[in-house]
Protein backbone atom coordinates (compact mmCIF):
# COMPACT_ATOMS: atom_id res chain seq x y z
CA UNK A 1 0.00 0.00 0.00
CA UNK A 2 2.78 2.36 0.95
CA UNK A 3 4.56 1.45 -2.26
CA UNK A 4 1.50 2.19 -4.30
CA UNK A 5 1.08 5.60 -2.72
CA UNK A 6 4.72 6.44 -3.27
CA UNK A 7 4.25 5.42 -6.88
CA UNK A 8 1.32 7.78 -7.26
CA UNK A 9 3.27 10.60 -5.67
CA UNK A 10 6.13 10.16 -8.10
CA UNK A 11 3.92 9.90 -11.15
CA UNK A 12 1.96 12.96 -10.12
CA UNK A 13 5.15 14.95 -9.86
CA UNK A 14 6.47 13.80 -13.23
CA UNK A 15 5.64 15.47 -16.50
CA UNK A 16 2.80 14.47 -18.77
CA UNK A 17 4.72 12.02 -20.97
CA UNK A 18 6.28 10.09 -18.11
CA UNK A 19 3.21 8.30 -16.72
CA UNK A 20 2.52 6.56 -20.01
CA UNK A 21 6.10 5.42 -20.24
CA UNK A 22 6.07 4.26 -16.64
CA UNK A 23 2.87 2.38 -17.20
CA UNK A 24 4.34 0.68 -20.27
CA UNK A 25 7.44 -0.24 -18.31
CA UNK A 26 5.32 -2.00 -15.78
CA UNK A 27 3.06 -3.69 -18.31
CA UNK A 28 5.79 -4.55 -20.80
CA UNK A 29 6.68 -8.02 -19.46
CA UNK A 30 3.03 -9.06 -19.28
CA UNK A 31 2.18 -7.56 -22.64
CA UNK A 32 5.13 -9.11 -24.43
CA UNK A 33 4.54 -12.44 -22.70
CA UNK A 34 0.91 -12.50 -23.73
CA UNK A 35 1.99 -11.36 -27.18
CA UNK A 36 4.36 -14.32 -27.46
CA UNK A 37 1.62 -16.79 -26.60
CA UNK A 38 -0.98 -15.16 -28.84
CA UNK A 39 1.57 -14.92 -31.64
CA UNK A 40 2.35 -18.61 -31.49
CA UNK A 41 -1.35 -19.51 -31.43
CA UNK A 42 -2.02 -17.26 -34.46
CA UNK A 43 0.86 -18.72 -36.48
CA UNK A 44 -0.31 -22.21 -35.58
CA UNK A 45 -3.91 -21.40 -36.47
CA UNK A 46 -3.09 -19.98 -39.90
CA UNK A 47 -0.21 -22.31 -40.74
CA UNK A 48 -2.39 -24.54 -42.96
CA UNK A 49 -3.40 -21.47 -45.00
CA UNK A 50 0.17 -20.23 -45.34
CA UNK A 51 2.05 -23.44 -46.02
CA UNK A 52 0.80 -25.97 -48.54
CA UNK A 53 0.54 -29.35 -46.85
CA UNK A 54 0.20 -32.82 -48.22
CA UNK A 55 -2.97 -34.71 -47.39
CA UNK A 56 -0.96 -37.14 -45.27
CA UNK A 57 0.47 -34.35 -43.16
CA UNK A 58 -2.96 -32.73 -42.80
CA UNK A 59 -4.17 -35.93 -41.16
CA UNK A 60 -1.77 -35.28 -38.28
CA UNK A 61 -2.35 -31.59 -38.12
CA UNK A 62 -4.73 -29.68 -35.96
CA UNK A 63 -5.27 -26.02 -35.24
CA UNK A 64 -5.92 -24.29 -31.90
CA UNK A 65 -9.55 -23.56 -32.76
CA UNK A 66 -10.22 -27.28 -33.29
CA UNK A 67 -8.51 -28.11 -30.01
CA UNK A 68 -10.56 -25.49 -28.18
CA UNK A 69 -13.73 -26.86 -29.79
CA UNK A 70 -12.86 -30.41 -28.76
CA UNK A 71 -12.05 -29.29 -25.24
CA UNK A 72 -15.36 -27.45 -25.06
CA UNK A 73 -17.27 -30.50 -26.31
CA UNK A 74 -15.51 -32.78 -23.82
CA UNK A 75 -16.65 -30.60 -20.95
CA UNK A 76 -20.09 -29.80 -22.40
CA UNK A 77 -21.03 -33.45 -22.96
CA UNK A 78 -19.31 -34.40 -19.71
CA UNK A 79 -17.34 -37.13 -21.49
CA UNK A 80 -14.15 -35.96 -19.85
CA UNK A 81 -15.24 -36.47 -16.24
CA UNK A 82 -15.09 -40.27 -16.06
CA UNK A 83 -11.52 -40.67 -17.41
CA UNK A 84 -10.36 -37.56 -15.60
CA UNK A 85 -11.76 -38.95 -12.35
CA UNK A 86 -9.86 -42.20 -12.84
CA UNK A 87 -6.62 -40.31 -13.46
CA UNK A 88 -7.21 -37.94 -10.56
CA UNK A 89 -7.86 -40.88 -8.22
CA UNK A 90 -4.53 -42.52 -9.03
CA UNK A 91 -2.82 -39.15 -8.73
CA UNK A 92 -4.34 -38.36 -5.32
CA UNK A 93 -3.74 -41.78 -3.77
CA UNK A 94 -0.15 -41.97 -5.05
CA UNK A 95 0.71 -38.45 -3.93
CA UNK A 96 -0.97 -38.98 -0.54
CA UNK A 97 1.00 -42.17 0.07
CA UNK A 98 4.20 -40.41 -0.99
CA UNK A 99 3.55 -37.64 1.53
CA UNK A 100 2.75 -40.15 4.28
CA UNK A 101 5.96 -42.07 3.60
CA UNK A 102 8.29 -39.28 2.50
CA UNK A 103 7.90 -36.81 5.35
CA UNK A 104 8.55 -39.16 8.30
CA UNK A 105 11.40 -40.84 6.44
CA UNK A 106 12.91 -37.49 5.51
CA UNK A 107 12.75 -36.32 9.12
CA UNK A 108 14.24 -39.57 10.35
CA UNK A 109 17.14 -39.45 7.88
CA UNK A 110 17.72 -35.78 8.65
CA UNK A 111 18.02 -36.51 12.36
CA UNK A 112 20.13 -39.67 12.19
CA UNK A 113 23.56 -39.65 10.61
CA UNK A 114 23.86 -43.42 10.60
CA UNK A 115 20.51 -44.04 8.90
CA UNK A 116 21.27 -41.27 6.44
CA UNK A 117 24.59 -42.83 5.47
CA UNK A 118 22.92 -46.21 5.05
CA UNK A 119 20.00 -44.98 2.94
CA UNK A 120 22.06 -42.58 0.86
CA UNK A 121 23.14 -45.03 -1.89
CA UNK A 122 19.54 -46.17 -2.42
CA UNK A 123 18.14 -42.66 -2.52
CA UNK A 124 20.86 -41.52 -4.92
CA UNK A 125 20.23 -44.50 -7.18
CA UNK A 126 16.44 -44.17 -7.23
CA UNK A 127 16.55 -40.42 -7.61
CA UNK A 128 18.92 -40.56 -10.58
CA UNK A 129 16.91 -43.25 -12.34
CA UNK A 130 13.75 -42.32 -14.19
CA UNK A 131 11.10 -44.23 -12.25
CA UNK A 132 9.52 -45.07 -15.55
CA UNK A 133 12.01 -47.90 -15.89
CA UNK A 134 10.11 -49.79 -13.17
CA UNK A 135 6.80 -49.54 -14.98
CA UNK A 136 6.94 -52.97 -16.69
CA UNK A 137 7.83 -54.53 -13.34
CA UNK A 138 5.04 -52.69 -11.53
CA UNK A 139 2.59 -53.76 -14.23
CA UNK A 140 3.62 -57.33 -13.57
CA UNK A 141 3.19 -56.94 -9.82
CA UNK A 142 0.06 -54.85 -9.62
CA UNK A 143 -1.57 -55.62 -12.94
CA UNK A 144 -3.27 -53.20 -15.28
CA UNK A 145 -5.33 -50.59 -13.52
CA UNK A 146 -5.35 -48.40 -10.47
CA UNK A 147 -2.58 -49.85 -8.32
CA UNK A 148 0.22 -49.95 -10.87
CA UNK A 149 -0.57 -46.29 -11.58
CA UNK A 150 -0.58 -45.48 -7.88
CA UNK A 151 2.77 -47.24 -7.50
CA UNK A 152 4.45 -45.26 -10.28
CA UNK A 153 2.99 -41.98 -8.99
CA UNK A 154 4.18 -42.88 -5.51
CA UNK A 155 7.72 -43.65 -6.69
CA UNK A 156 7.85 -40.45 -8.71
CA UNK A 157 6.57 -38.18 -5.95
CA UNK A 158 8.36 -39.83 -3.02
CA UNK A 159 11.92 -38.68 -3.69
CA UNK A 160 11.41 -34.93 -4.14
CA UNK A 161 9.40 -34.95 -0.89
CA UNK A 162 11.91 -37.12 0.96
CA UNK A 163 14.98 -35.22 -0.21
CA UNK A 164 13.54 -31.77 0.44
CA UNK A 165 12.28 -32.77 3.88
CA UNK A 166 15.74 -34.10 4.64
CA UNK A 167 17.37 -30.87 3.46
CA UNK A 168 14.95 -28.84 5.57
CA UNK A 169 15.65 -30.90 8.67
CA UNK A 170 19.39 -30.60 8.08
CA UNK A 171 18.98 -26.86 7.79
CA UNK A 172 17.45 -26.53 11.27
CA UNK A 173 19.27 -24.18 13.59
CA UNK A 174 21.52 -26.25 15.88
CA UNK A 175 21.30 -23.52 18.52
CA UNK A 176 17.52 -23.81 18.74
CA UNK A 177 17.75 -27.58 18.98
CA UNK A 178 20.27 -27.28 21.81
CA UNK A 179 18.09 -24.77 23.65
CA UNK A 180 15.04 -26.99 23.45
CA UNK A 181 17.09 -30.00 24.43
CA UNK A 182 18.62 -28.29 27.45
CA UNK A 183 15.09 -27.52 28.62
CA UNK A 184 14.53 -31.24 28.73
CA UNK A 185 12.89 -31.90 25.38
CA UNK A 186 13.12 -35.36 23.85
CA UNK A 187 13.59 -36.20 20.16
CA UNK A 188 9.82 -35.98 19.59
CA UNK A 189 9.60 -32.48 21.06
CA UNK A 190 12.61 -31.35 19.04
CA UNK A 191 10.92 -32.57 15.87
CA UNK A 192 7.62 -30.93 16.77
CA UNK A 193 8.96 -27.60 18.04
CA UNK A 194 12.03 -26.89 15.92
CA UNK A 195 12.69 -29.28 13.09
CA UNK A 196 9.32 -29.56 11.37
CA UNK A 197 8.42 -25.86 11.46
CA UNK A 198 11.86 -25.06 10.11
CA UNK A 199 11.60 -27.66 7.36
CA UNK A 200 8.12 -26.63 6.21
CA UNK A 201 9.18 -24.27 3.41
CA UNK A 202 11.48 -26.97 2.07
CA UNK A 203 8.70 -29.54 2.28
CA UNK A 204 6.42 -27.22 0.33
CA UNK A 205 9.00 -26.87 -2.44
CA UNK A 206 9.31 -30.64 -2.45
CA UNK A 207 5.54 -30.89 -2.75
CA UNK A 208 5.61 -28.59 -5.76
CA UNK A 209 8.17 -30.77 -7.49
CA UNK A 210 6.30 -33.90 -6.45
CA UNK A 211 3.08 -32.70 -8.07
CA UNK A 212 4.84 -32.32 -11.40
CA UNK A 213 6.35 -35.79 -11.11
CA UNK A 214 3.03 -37.28 -10.05
CA UNK A 215 1.21 -35.87 -13.08
CA UNK A 216 3.96 -37.22 -15.28
CA UNK A 217 3.58 -40.59 -13.59
CA UNK A 218 -0.15 -40.73 -14.21
CA UNK A 219 0.24 -39.83 -17.88
CA UNK A 220 2.97 -42.34 -18.58
CA UNK A 221 1.40 -45.15 -16.57
CA UNK A 222 -1.86 -44.71 -18.45
CA UNK A 223 -0.07 -44.78 -21.78
CA UNK A 224 1.30 -48.23 -21.17
CA UNK A 225 -0.67 -50.02 -18.54
CA UNK A 226 -4.25 -48.97 -18.05
CA UNK A 227 -7.68 -49.51 -19.42
CA UNK A 228 -9.20 -46.19 -18.49
CA UNK A 229 -8.12 -42.70 -17.59
CA UNK A 230 -7.34 -39.55 -19.52
CA UNK A 231 -4.00 -40.94 -20.72
CA UNK A 232 -5.79 -43.92 -22.24
CA UNK A 233 -8.19 -41.58 -24.01
CA UNK A 234 -5.18 -39.75 -25.44
CA UNK A 235 -3.38 -42.87 -26.68
CA UNK A 236 -6.55 -44.15 -28.36
CA UNK A 237 -7.11 -40.76 -29.95
CA UNK A 238 -3.53 -40.72 -31.23
CA UNK A 239 -3.92 -44.10 -32.86
CA UNK A 240 -7.15 -42.92 -34.50
CA UNK A 241 -5.45 -39.71 -35.71
CA UNK A 242 -7.71 -37.54 -33.54
CA UNK A 243 -4.87 -35.14 -32.91
CA UNK A 244 -7.12 -32.48 -31.39
CA UNK A 245 -8.14 -34.88 -28.61
CA UNK A 246 -4.48 -35.57 -27.78
CA UNK A 247 -3.80 -31.86 -27.46
CA UNK A 248 -6.98 -31.33 -25.45
CA UNK A 249 -5.82 -34.01 -23.02
CA UNK A 250 -2.37 -32.44 -22.80
CA UNK A 251 -3.96 -29.09 -22.00
CA UNK A 252 -6.13 -30.61 -19.26
CA UNK A 253 -3.09 -32.30 -17.68
CA UNK A 254 -1.02 -29.13 -17.99
CA UNK A 255 -3.72 -26.92 -16.47
CA UNK A 256 -4.22 -29.35 -13.59
CA UNK A 257 -0.51 -29.41 -12.92
CA UNK A 258 -0.21 -25.62 -13.14
CA UNK A 259 -3.23 -25.00 -10.90
CA UNK A 260 -1.99 -27.37 -8.24
CA UNK A 261 1.57 -26.08 -8.23
CA UNK A 262 0.11 -22.55 -8.18
CA UNK A 263 -1.95 -23.39 -5.10
CA UNK A 264 1.10 -24.82 -3.38
CA UNK A 265 3.04 -21.70 -4.33
CA UNK A 266 0.33 -19.60 -2.69
CA UNK A 267 0.64 -21.59 0.52
CA UNK A 268 4.40 -21.28 0.29
CA UNK A 269 4.28 -17.50 -0.10
CA UNK A 270 1.87 -17.22 2.81
CA UNK A 271 3.98 -19.33 5.08
CA UNK A 272 7.38 -17.94 4.23
CA UNK A 273 6.34 -14.30 4.20
CA UNK A 274 8.29 -13.67 7.35
CA UNK A 275 11.47 -15.44 6.40
CA UNK A 276 14.26 -14.43 4.02
CA UNK A 277 14.43 -16.35 0.77
CA UNK A 278 16.72 -19.31 1.30
CA UNK A 279 14.80 -22.30 0.07
CA UNK A 280 16.46 -24.34 -2.62
CA UNK A 281 14.72 -26.38 -5.24
CA UNK A 282 16.14 -28.34 -8.08
CA UNK B 1 50.26 -38.39 20.36
CA UNK B 2 47.50 -35.86 20.59
CA UNK B 3 47.58 -35.34 16.84
CA UNK B 4 46.87 -38.97 16.19
CA UNK B 5 43.90 -39.02 18.49
CA UNK B 6 42.49 -36.06 16.61
CA UNK B 7 43.19 -37.39 13.15
CA UNK B 8 41.88 -40.84 13.72
CA UNK B 9 38.24 -39.98 14.44
CA UNK B 10 38.34 -37.54 11.56
CA UNK B 11 39.49 -40.24 9.14
CA UNK B 12 36.85 -42.51 10.56
CA UNK B 13 34.34 -39.74 10.00
CA UNK B 14 35.36 -39.34 6.41
CA UNK B 15 35.07 -42.99 5.52
CA UNK B 16 32.27 -43.83 7.94
CA UNK B 17 29.52 -42.73 5.58
CA UNK B 18 30.98 -44.64 2.64
CA UNK B 19 31.45 -47.74 4.75
CA UNK B 20 27.94 -47.51 6.16
CA UNK B 21 26.50 -47.00 2.68
CA UNK B 22 28.39 -49.95 1.21
CA UNK B 23 27.38 -52.05 4.20
CA UNK B 24 23.73 -51.15 3.68
CA UNK B 25 23.87 -52.11 -0.01
CA UNK B 26 25.53 -55.44 0.78
CA UNK B 27 23.01 -56.08 3.56
CA UNK B 28 20.15 -55.25 1.22
CA UNK B 29 21.21 -57.74 -1.43
CA UNK B 30 22.03 -60.36 1.20
CA UNK B 31 18.60 -59.96 2.79
CA UNK B 32 17.00 -60.15 -0.64
CA UNK B 33 18.84 -63.38 -1.36
CA UNK B 34 18.13 -64.81 2.09
CA UNK B 35 14.43 -64.05 2.20
CA UNK B 36 13.81 -66.74 -0.44
CA UNK B 37 14.94 -69.35 2.10
CA UNK B 38 12.09 -68.30 4.38
CA UNK B 39 9.31 -67.11 2.09
CA UNK B 40 8.57 -69.13 -1.05
CA UNK B 41 7.94 -66.27 -3.50
CA UNK B 42 6.54 -67.01 -6.89
CA UNK B 43 9.61 -66.98 -9.17
CA UNK B 44 7.40 -65.67 -11.98
CA UNK B 45 7.05 -62.35 -10.20
CA UNK B 46 10.23 -61.79 -8.28
CA UNK B 47 13.80 -62.85 -8.74
CA UNK B 48 16.76 -63.07 -6.42
CA UNK B 49 20.22 -61.51 -6.76
CA UNK B 50 21.98 -64.74 -7.72
CA UNK B 51 19.58 -65.37 -10.60
CA UNK B 52 19.73 -61.72 -11.66
CA UNK B 53 23.53 -61.91 -11.74
CA UNK B 54 23.31 -65.07 -13.87
CA UNK B 55 20.84 -63.34 -16.18
CA UNK B 56 23.15 -60.36 -16.44
CA UNK B 57 26.11 -62.58 -17.36
CA UNK B 58 23.88 -64.27 -19.93
CA UNK B 59 22.88 -60.97 -21.51
CA UNK B 60 26.45 -59.74 -21.60
CA UNK B 61 27.81 -63.00 -23.02
CA UNK B 62 25.24 -63.09 -25.82
CA UNK B 63 25.90 -59.43 -26.58
CA UNK B 64 22.19 -58.62 -26.32
CA UNK B 65 22.69 -56.09 -23.55
CA UNK B 66 25.28 -54.05 -25.41
CA UNK B 67 23.31 -54.16 -28.64
CA UNK B 68 20.23 -52.82 -26.88
CA UNK B 69 22.24 -50.19 -25.02
CA UNK B 70 23.92 -49.08 -28.24
CA UNK B 71 20.53 -48.75 -29.95
CA UNK B 72 19.20 -46.64 -27.08
CA UNK B 73 22.32 -44.52 -26.79
CA UNK B 74 22.03 -43.08 -30.29
CA UNK B 75 18.71 -41.20 -29.85
CA UNK B 76 19.74 -40.32 -26.30
CA UNK B 77 22.90 -38.52 -27.36
CA UNK B 78 21.49 -37.11 -30.59
CA UNK B 79 18.48 -35.65 -28.78
CA UNK B 80 20.58 -34.35 -25.92
CA UNK B 81 23.10 -32.84 -28.35
CA UNK B 82 20.35 -31.13 -30.31
CA UNK B 83 18.88 -29.86 -27.04
CA UNK B 84 22.22 -28.25 -26.13
CA UNK B 85 22.69 -26.76 -29.60
CA UNK B 86 19.19 -25.25 -29.63
CA UNK B 87 18.58 -24.65 -25.94
CA UNK B 88 21.77 -22.87 -24.89
CA UNK B 89 21.79 -20.16 -27.60
CA UNK B 90 18.06 -19.64 -27.18
CA UNK B 91 18.45 -19.33 -23.42
CA UNK B 92 21.36 -16.90 -23.77
CA UNK B 93 19.39 -14.71 -26.17
CA UNK B 94 16.36 -14.83 -23.86
CA UNK B 95 18.48 -13.77 -20.91
CA UNK B 96 20.46 -11.11 -22.74
CA UNK B 97 17.81 -9.43 -24.91
CA UNK B 98 15.35 -8.49 -22.18
CA UNK B 99 12.37 -8.02 -24.50
CA UNK B 100 12.85 -11.39 -26.16
CA UNK B 101 12.98 -12.80 -22.65
CA UNK B 102 9.68 -11.12 -21.77
CA UNK B 103 8.08 -12.46 -24.93
CA UNK B 104 9.25 -16.06 -24.65
CA UNK B 105 9.42 -16.65 -20.90
CA UNK B 106 5.72 -17.42 -20.25
CA UNK B 107 5.53 -19.58 -23.35
CA UNK B 108 8.55 -21.64 -22.35
CA UNK B 109 7.31 -21.90 -18.76
CA UNK B 110 4.04 -23.36 -20.01
CA UNK B 111 5.91 -25.90 -22.14
CA UNK B 112 8.27 -26.77 -19.31
CA UNK B 113 5.49 -27.19 -16.76
CA UNK B 114 3.19 -29.25 -18.94
CA UNK B 115 3.74 -32.99 -19.14
CA UNK B 116 5.12 -32.96 -22.68
CA UNK B 117 5.53 -36.72 -22.53
CA UNK B 118 1.82 -36.69 -23.26
CA UNK B 119 2.68 -35.82 -26.85
CA UNK B 120 4.79 -38.96 -27.18
CA UNK B 121 2.03 -41.09 -28.79
CA UNK B 122 1.58 -38.41 -31.41
CA UNK B 123 5.30 -38.06 -32.08
CA UNK B 124 5.68 -41.81 -32.34
CA UNK B 125 2.86 -42.05 -34.86
CA UNK B 126 4.12 -39.09 -36.81
CA UNK B 127 7.85 -39.82 -36.84
CA UNK B 128 7.78 -43.57 -36.38
CA UNK B 129 9.07 -45.82 -33.64
CA UNK B 130 12.66 -45.71 -34.85
CA UNK B 131 15.47 -43.26 -34.41
CA UNK B 132 13.72 -40.03 -35.54
CA UNK B 133 10.72 -40.48 -33.24
CA UNK B 134 12.84 -41.28 -30.20
CA UNK B 135 15.30 -38.48 -30.90
CA UNK B 136 12.52 -35.92 -31.17
CA UNK B 137 10.91 -37.09 -27.91
CA UNK B 138 14.28 -36.85 -26.16
CA UNK B 139 14.93 -33.42 -27.64
CA UNK B 140 11.54 -32.00 -26.70
CA UNK B 141 11.96 -33.13 -23.09
CA UNK B 142 15.61 -32.20 -22.67
CA UNK B 143 15.70 -28.79 -24.33
CA UNK B 144 13.89 -26.84 -21.60
CA UNK B 145 16.37 -27.29 -18.73
CA UNK B 146 19.07 -25.93 -21.06
CA UNK B 147 16.96 -22.94 -22.07
CA UNK B 148 16.07 -21.99 -18.52
CA UNK B 149 19.51 -22.57 -17.06
CA UNK B 150 21.31 -20.67 -19.82
CA UNK B 151 18.83 -17.84 -19.33
CA UNK B 152 19.40 -17.81 -15.56
CA UNK B 153 23.15 -17.90 -16.21
CA UNK B 154 23.04 -14.77 -18.36
CA UNK B 155 20.96 -12.96 -15.78
CA UNK B 156 23.57 -13.77 -13.13
CA UNK B 157 26.48 -12.34 -15.18
CA UNK B 158 28.57 -9.75 -13.42
CA UNK B 159 27.62 -6.37 -14.95
CA UNK B 160 31.17 -5.10 -14.47
CA UNK B 161 32.54 -7.70 -16.89
CA UNK B 162 30.14 -6.46 -19.53
CA UNK B 163 31.10 -2.85 -18.87
CA UNK B 164 34.79 -3.69 -19.12
CA UNK B 165 34.42 -5.44 -22.48
CA UNK B 166 32.30 -2.58 -23.76
CA UNK B 167 34.68 0.14 -22.62
CA UNK B 168 37.57 -1.70 -24.25
CA UNK B 169 35.68 -1.50 -27.50
CA UNK B 170 34.06 -4.95 -27.59
CA UNK B 171 30.96 -5.37 -29.69
CA UNK B 172 27.87 -7.53 -29.22
CA UNK B 173 29.63 -10.59 -30.60
CA UNK B 174 32.61 -10.16 -28.25
CA UNK B 175 30.18 -10.01 -25.33
CA UNK B 176 28.55 -13.27 -26.34
CA UNK B 177 31.86 -15.01 -26.89
CA UNK B 178 34.00 -13.62 -24.07
CA UNK B 179 31.54 -12.96 -21.25
CA UNK B 180 28.16 -14.57 -21.70
CA UNK B 181 29.08 -18.03 -22.92
CA UNK B 182 31.83 -18.69 -20.32
CA UNK B 183 29.74 -17.46 -17.41
CA UNK B 184 26.76 -19.45 -18.59
CA UNK B 185 28.70 -22.71 -18.74
CA UNK B 186 28.32 -23.76 -15.08
CA UNK B 187 24.59 -23.19 -15.33
CA UNK B 188 24.41 -25.24 -18.49
CA UNK B 189 26.21 -28.11 -16.82
CA UNK B 190 23.76 -27.94 -13.91
CA UNK B 191 20.94 -27.97 -16.44
CA UNK B 192 22.45 -31.01 -18.11
CA UNK B 193 21.96 -32.93 -14.87
CA UNK B 194 18.22 -32.35 -15.07
CA UNK B 195 18.14 -32.81 -18.82
CA UNK B 196 19.80 -36.23 -18.61
CA UNK B 197 17.01 -37.53 -16.41
CA UNK B 198 14.39 -36.20 -18.79
CA UNK B 199 16.26 -37.57 -21.80
CA UNK B 200 16.29 -41.03 -20.22
CA UNK B 201 12.53 -40.76 -19.73
CA UNK B 202 12.24 -39.82 -23.40
CA UNK B 203 14.20 -42.86 -24.57
CA UNK B 204 12.23 -45.20 -22.32
CA UNK B 205 8.85 -43.81 -23.36
CA UNK B 206 9.80 -44.05 -27.01
CA UNK B 207 10.91 -47.64 -26.59
CA UNK B 208 8.06 -48.79 -24.38
CA UNK B 209 5.67 -47.65 -27.05
CA UNK B 210 6.37 -49.73 -30.03
CA UNK B 211 10.07 -50.07 -30.62
CA UNK B 212 11.60 -53.38 -31.63
CA UNK B 213 15.01 -52.83 -30.03
CA UNK B 214 16.67 -50.81 -27.33
CA UNK B 215 17.00 -51.18 -23.57
CA UNK B 216 13.46 -49.96 -22.86
CA UNK B 217 12.07 -52.48 -25.29
CA UNK B 218 14.20 -55.19 -23.68
CA UNK B 219 12.78 -54.40 -20.25
CA UNK B 220 9.16 -54.52 -21.37
CA UNK B 221 9.73 -57.63 -23.51
CA UNK B 222 11.38 -59.54 -20.66
CA UNK B 223 8.41 -58.45 -18.55
CA UNK B 224 5.99 -59.85 -21.10
CA UNK B 225 7.99 -63.09 -21.23
CA UNK B 226 8.09 -63.32 -17.41
CA UNK B 227 11.89 -63.47 -17.70
CA UNK B 228 12.13 -61.63 -14.41
CA UNK B 229 15.83 -62.19 -13.82
CA UNK B 230 16.82 -60.66 -17.15
CA UNK B 231 14.32 -57.86 -16.65
CA UNK B 232 15.86 -57.01 -13.28
CA UNK B 233 19.32 -57.19 -14.84
CA UNK B 234 18.30 -54.61 -17.46
CA UNK B 235 16.60 -52.38 -14.89
CA UNK B 236 19.67 -52.44 -12.64
CA UNK B 237 21.87 -51.66 -15.65
CA UNK B 238 19.75 -48.60 -16.44
CA UNK B 239 19.96 -47.54 -12.78
CA UNK B 240 23.75 -47.83 -12.78
CA UNK B 241 24.01 -45.86 -16.03
CA UNK B 242 21.70 -43.14 -14.67
CA UNK B 243 23.74 -42.86 -11.47
CA UNK B 244 27.05 -42.78 -13.36
CA UNK B 245 25.79 -40.06 -15.71
CA UNK B 246 24.30 -37.78 -13.04
CA UNK B 247 27.09 -38.30 -10.52
CA UNK B 248 29.63 -37.86 -13.31
CA UNK B 249 28.16 -34.46 -14.11
CA UNK B 250 28.13 -33.57 -10.42
CA UNK B 251 31.80 -34.50 -10.28
CA UNK B 252 32.54 -32.48 -13.42
CA UNK B 253 30.75 -29.52 -11.84
CA UNK B 254 32.80 -29.77 -8.68
CA UNK B 255 36.14 -30.08 -10.43
CA UNK B 256 35.55 -27.65 -13.31
CA UNK B 257 33.72 -24.92 -11.39
CA UNK B 258 34.93 -25.29 -7.79
CA UNK B 259 33.81 -21.75 -6.96
CA UNK B 260 30.21 -22.79 -7.43
CA UNK B 261 30.29 -25.55 -4.84
CA UNK B 262 27.08 -25.93 -2.93
CA UNK B 263 24.72 -24.69 -5.64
Amino acid sequence: MAELQADFAVTAAADAAAPARRLWRRLEPTALGAGGIVGLLLVWQFLPDLVPMKAGTKLFFTVPSDIAGTLWRMFATGSIWAPLGVSAGAFAIGLGLAILAGLPLGILLGRSNVLNAMFDPFITAFNATPRLVFLPLLLLWFGLGLWSKVAIVFLGALFPLLINTYEGVRNADKLLINVVRSFGAGEWDIARLVVVPNALPFIIVGLRLAIGRAVLGVVVAEFFGAQDGLGVVMVRAASEFKVDVVFAGLIVFAVLSLVMTGLVKLIEDRMSRWRPQQVSGD
Amino acid sequence: MTEQTVIQPRLMGRYRNVVLGALAVVLFFAAWQAIFLVVPFNPLFISKPSLIAAGFVDLVASGELFDDLAVSAVPFFLGLGAAVVVGVPLGIVMGWRVRIGYALDPLMTIFYASPLVALAPLLVIFFGVGLPGKTIIVFSLAVFPFIFNACAGVRAVDRRLIDVVRSLGGGEWDLYRKVLLPSVLPFVVAGARIAIGRALIGVLVGEFFAASEGIGFAISRFGDLFAIDKMFACILTVMVIAVVLTEGIRFAERSAFPWRRGQ
